[in-house]
């Protein structure tokens, strides 16, 4: 039996490792995005690099009208560069599967990016974008292979010059023909040994310079801002704030005006209790004047909550920043917010959920989950809604501009994705990518308008009691889904269990 | 008839061998003309490769400035092996007097030059997996010199200095000897000196753009870099004008490529992209070496008496003193609107340039002045001796190889 105390630690452990390893979502680097552009429907799935700068692979899969030729072009998000497109590179069609396209894409700085794709085909000329926030997030250190076969070239690097410089000493000045004498050869063993000195001081200073790089390198990787939290009684406030590097790495704030609106809120926060995830809430606290959020807590079930808070900063770029949160017994809560949502599932260690979820009002939600699941694999999850009867429900409702949210997250803690019909890119930065590529936007495949506030121009259109996410898991391990779809005023949050090879 | 063959065989090796020592004496050696060819391929490879990465950004292993680099270490590798394999194992009278001419290492023979070029193939060989694994782990190139790059420059430099060393034996053996071949030889190993040179002036391109040159690091890189070469060019070549001819074959190669990288279109095709391209970029105008350069060979002509170190401390300061002279208002005309043409190139820029940055908006980076101005150039005015004084030294030892 873990008690309470151990629990808090791990909890503090895998928060501090969620910190270090986190960025647009958390563990998740790759963007998978569906794109209705013209007559083509696309899903996308763009494979960032691990350093900076580096190559992103590129995989395209249409459905739709029949396509001849891609070509992409990578170009900032944001800014002056974005104006200036780089000469696009042609996708490769597979020999066996013409609707499947794939691709490299060049992104030779951090930050946010766009993808755009210049489509060919039967329906004519069409143009999408799609964001990538790039990142470098790993080092890579050098493979015992590598190490022994540089070590090998190196002190043939280093014999040979010894070589060399005591040959020179002792027979490069030599009339031709004549032999070294006995002071030649002394001074060229002087002459060795002094070369031999240079050489292993050489390889000194080499291996001090390249600690010099590396440690540049390590400087300039991607850290999210940080999440701080004070609880008192219900009232949750959240600070999200960055270590000044200019002025002795003092933490400061991030100032409200510096996020965008994604669908309508500011911060989108996913609160789960550990380790079980049998407790989750999709809340979205309110901006206080300046900086920091406000959230009256509903009544949840005491213990250690991972907190989850996607953001998305004014050039596009999301991030969601991590916590942990304590909840002590017997807290008053507020009543749930009209678009909030939550659920309690069983405990994860009760063994994993089908692909039936039992709702509390009696509607239900299914899945319909893949025989198997494969890490970094993309795969369109479809889930219904269905009334108590057992039919699609009827009196569907956007919830917050889209047809449903997801989360996958990972059992371990180490990943972590809110997503949407559209895809995991975060709302605003494709509505960025868009405007700078002179697309005009839609959302809710392709039949609504999205306003530039970032909130849905609730379309008069009847929304689909099935939904299907754009996703792929980022490795191998067991995953928790939580699914969320509104009809009337009520939404729903269906709970998964994945199993991913 | 056995007697007869005793006789008749020693004679033919004698003509041979005469025949192969008055072809040596009067023409210049076919590995002499391939190493000049290397050392052109790697220095036009090393430039064409720096506009390939300013105007197209994105390169794999086979774009022709890579192959041009490349080609430098397979010609090297042909001629080295083809030397060291005759002087070490064949039978022939060439192979004897290759021999008479060789080095031994490791119980192979051949020229010292070619054992080097040999190091340099070497490290050019494991800069290609160390630079690839660099490229994964810290990500591509975004700088000229990283560890990876230094071993494949310090490789290219060994093979040029290693075809320069083959070059020099042979000259210093045909000084010695009053060889007809002498002017030849002496005109190569000058050509090759200007390269080495632009060498040098490649290794600190980032320090020594017009925009930096009112910067003390300018002063420092070129006193370091370049009076070593100059003294050790012109002690070695034993030629009164060497410094000039190597800083004009440096400047006059750079204004070539200025003037031809503009015939080539290119695109870029990486972001991001700040500002359209429409050709490879070309360097930036070359420094004003050739003032220092007429006055160093001038001093050094008349100070034939004086100690090295002398002569090392006095051309120090000259140097310093005339290169800060010339190139300090010169960077301001590169910076001016009067240097906007085709032959300066000051209106060609890096498809990445930022439009604040400072070299589109023509303005100096971080200029320095006054005390640190002064203090620094002290500072460089004695490295330009200390280099002066290693190149007189060096080039006076490189005088006396035979071999």
């Amino acid at each position: 039996m873990i008690t309470a105390r151990w629990k808090i630690g791990i909890c503090t452990v895998l928060a501090i490792f969620l910190c270090a390893s986190a960025h647009a979502h958390v563990g998740n680097k790759d963007v998978y995005q569906t794109v209705a552009a013209g007559p083509y429907k696309l899903f996308v799935t763009v494979r960032t690099p691990l350093v900076i700068p580096g190559i992103a692979e590129l995989e395209v899969r249409s459905t739709g009208a029949p396509i001849h030729a891609i070509t992409i072009t990578p170009l900032p998000l944001t800014g002056e560069a974005s104006k200036h497109p780089p000469t696009p590179d042609a996708m490769k069609a597979s020999s066996s599967d013409p609707a499947f396209f794939s691709g490299s894409l060049w992104l030779m700085a951090s930050g946010s990016w766009q993808v755009r794709l210049n489509i060919e085909g039967a329906g004519g000329s069409a143009l999408a974008s799609v964001p990538v926030p790039a990142v470098p997030t790993k080092i890579m250190g050098i493979q015992r292979p590598m190490a022994t076969m540089l070590s090998v070239l190196g002190c043939i690097l280093v014999v040979g010059a010894v070589g060399i410089v005591m040959a020179s000493v002792r027979e490069a000045r030599l009339l031709p023909g004549s032999e070294a004498d006995s002071a030649r050869r002394q001074h060229a063993l002087i002459a060795g040994a002094a070369a031999f000195t240079l050489c292993v001081l050489a390889v000194y200073f080499a291996g001090k310079w390249w600690k010099v790089e590396a440690a540049d390198y390590r400087a300039g990787m991607h850290r999210n801002s940080e999440l701080r939290t004070t609880l008192q009684g219900n009232l949750l406030h959240l600070s999200i704030g960055t270590f000044d590097t200019k002025n002795d790495g003092e933490w400061k704030q991030v100032e409200n005006a510096q996020f965008l609106t994604d669908h309508g809120h500011l911060i989108h926060l996913y609160a789960i209790r550990w380790p079980e995830m049998d407790a989750v809430y999709h809340l979205h606290p309110i901006p206080d004047a300046k900086t920091g959020f406000s959230e009256m807590l509903p009544p949840m079930p005491p213990g250690i909550y991972h907190l989850y808070a996607d953001v998305v900063f004014r050039n596009g770029f999301p991030e969601t920043e991590t916590a942990t949160l304590a909840v002590r017994p017997g807290m008053t809560g507020a009543p749930l917010g009209s678009e909030d949502a939550s659920a309690a599932p069983q405990p994860i260690s009760a063994g994993p959920l089908g692909p039936s979820c039992r709702l509390p009002d009696g509607y239900s939600m299914e899945w319909e989950a893949p025989a198997s699941l494969k890490a970094n694999t993309p795969y369109s999850f479809v889930f219904h809604l269905l009334d108590p009867k057992g039919k699609p429900a009827e009196d569907m409702q956007p919830y917050l501009g889209m047809p449903g949210h997801a989360a996958f997250v990972k059992s371990d803690g180490t990943a972590f994705a809110h997503t949407h019909p559209d895809g995991s890119a975060a709302m605003p930065a494709v509505m960025l990518a868009n405007e700078s590529s002179g697309i005009p936007m839609t959302g809710m495949d392709g039949r609504s308008e999205m306003s530039h506030s970032g909130a849905m121009d609730m379309s008069a259109e009847p929304v689909s009691s099935t939904v299907a996410f754009p996703y792929g898991f980022p490795s191998r391990g067991s995953y928790r889904i939580f699914i969320q779809m509104k009809h009337g005023s009520t939404v729903e949050t269906g709970v998964f269990d994945a199993n991913v090879q | 008839m056995s007697a007869d063959l005793a006789h008749t065989q020693p004679l033919l090796a004698d003509a041979a061998a005469a025949r192969t020592h008055a072809l040596l004496r009067t023409a210049v050696p076919w590995y002499i003309w391939a190493g000049a060819l290397a050392v052109t391929s790697a220095f036009i490879g090393g430039q064409w490769d720096v506009a390939w990465h300013r105007s197209i950004g994105r390169d794999t292993f086979w774009t022709p400035a890579h192959m041009a680099i490349y080609a430098c270490g397979v010609i090297a590798g042909i001629v080295g092996l083809y030397l060291v394999l005759t002087a070490t194992f064949s039978r022939s009278a060439y192979a004897s007097q290759l021999r008479k001419v060789s080095v031994n290492i490791f119980g192979l023979r051949a020229p010292l030059g070619v054992f080097l070029a040999g190091w340099g193939g070497i490290a050019m060989l494991t800069s290609a997996p160390f630079d690839n694994w660099w490229h994964n782990a810290y990500g591509l190139d975004v700088k000229i010199i990283s560890p990876p790059h230094a071993l494949l420059i310090l490789g290219i430099r060994a093979i040029d200095f290693g075809m320069l060393f083959l070059m020099l034996a042979a000259m210093n053996r045909a000084s010695d000897a009053g060889d007809a071949n002498y002017t030849s030889l002496r005109r190569i190993f000058l050509y090759l000196g200007g390269l080495v040179l632009g060498g040098q002036m490649f290794f600190i391109m980032e320090y020594t753009w017009d925009v930096a040159v009112h910067r003390v690091i300018a002063y420092v890189c070129l006193a370091i870099a370049v009076p070593v070469v100059f003294a050790t060019i012109s002690q070695a070549s034993r030629f009164r004008w060497a410094a000039t001819t190597i800083s004009l074959i440096y400047a006059g190669s750079i204004v070539a490529f200025i003037l031809l990288f503009l015939l080539f279109p290119a695109q870029p095709k990486l972001g991001p992209v700040f500002y359209p391209v429409t050709h490879l970029v070309p360097p930036k105008f070359p420094i004003l070496l050739v003032v220092p350069a007429i006055a160093l060979d001038l001093l050094w002509h008349r100070a034939r008496a004086w100690k090295f170190w002398q002569i090392a401390l006095a051309s120090g300061f000259i140097f310093v003193a005339l290169i800060f002279a010339v190139e300090w208002p010169f960077a301001n005309f590169l910076l001016s609107h009067a240097s906007e043409n085709r032959f300066f190139g000051t209106i060609y820029f890096d498809y990445n340039s930022r439009p604040d940055g400072f070299d589109r908006l023509r303005h100096f980076f971080r200029p320095d002045s006054g005390t640190t101005l002064c203090l620094g150039l002290l500072w460089a005015s004695l490295y330009a001796s200390i280099s002066t004084w290693l190149g007189l030294l060096f080039g006076r030892w490189m005088r006396g190889v035979q071999r």
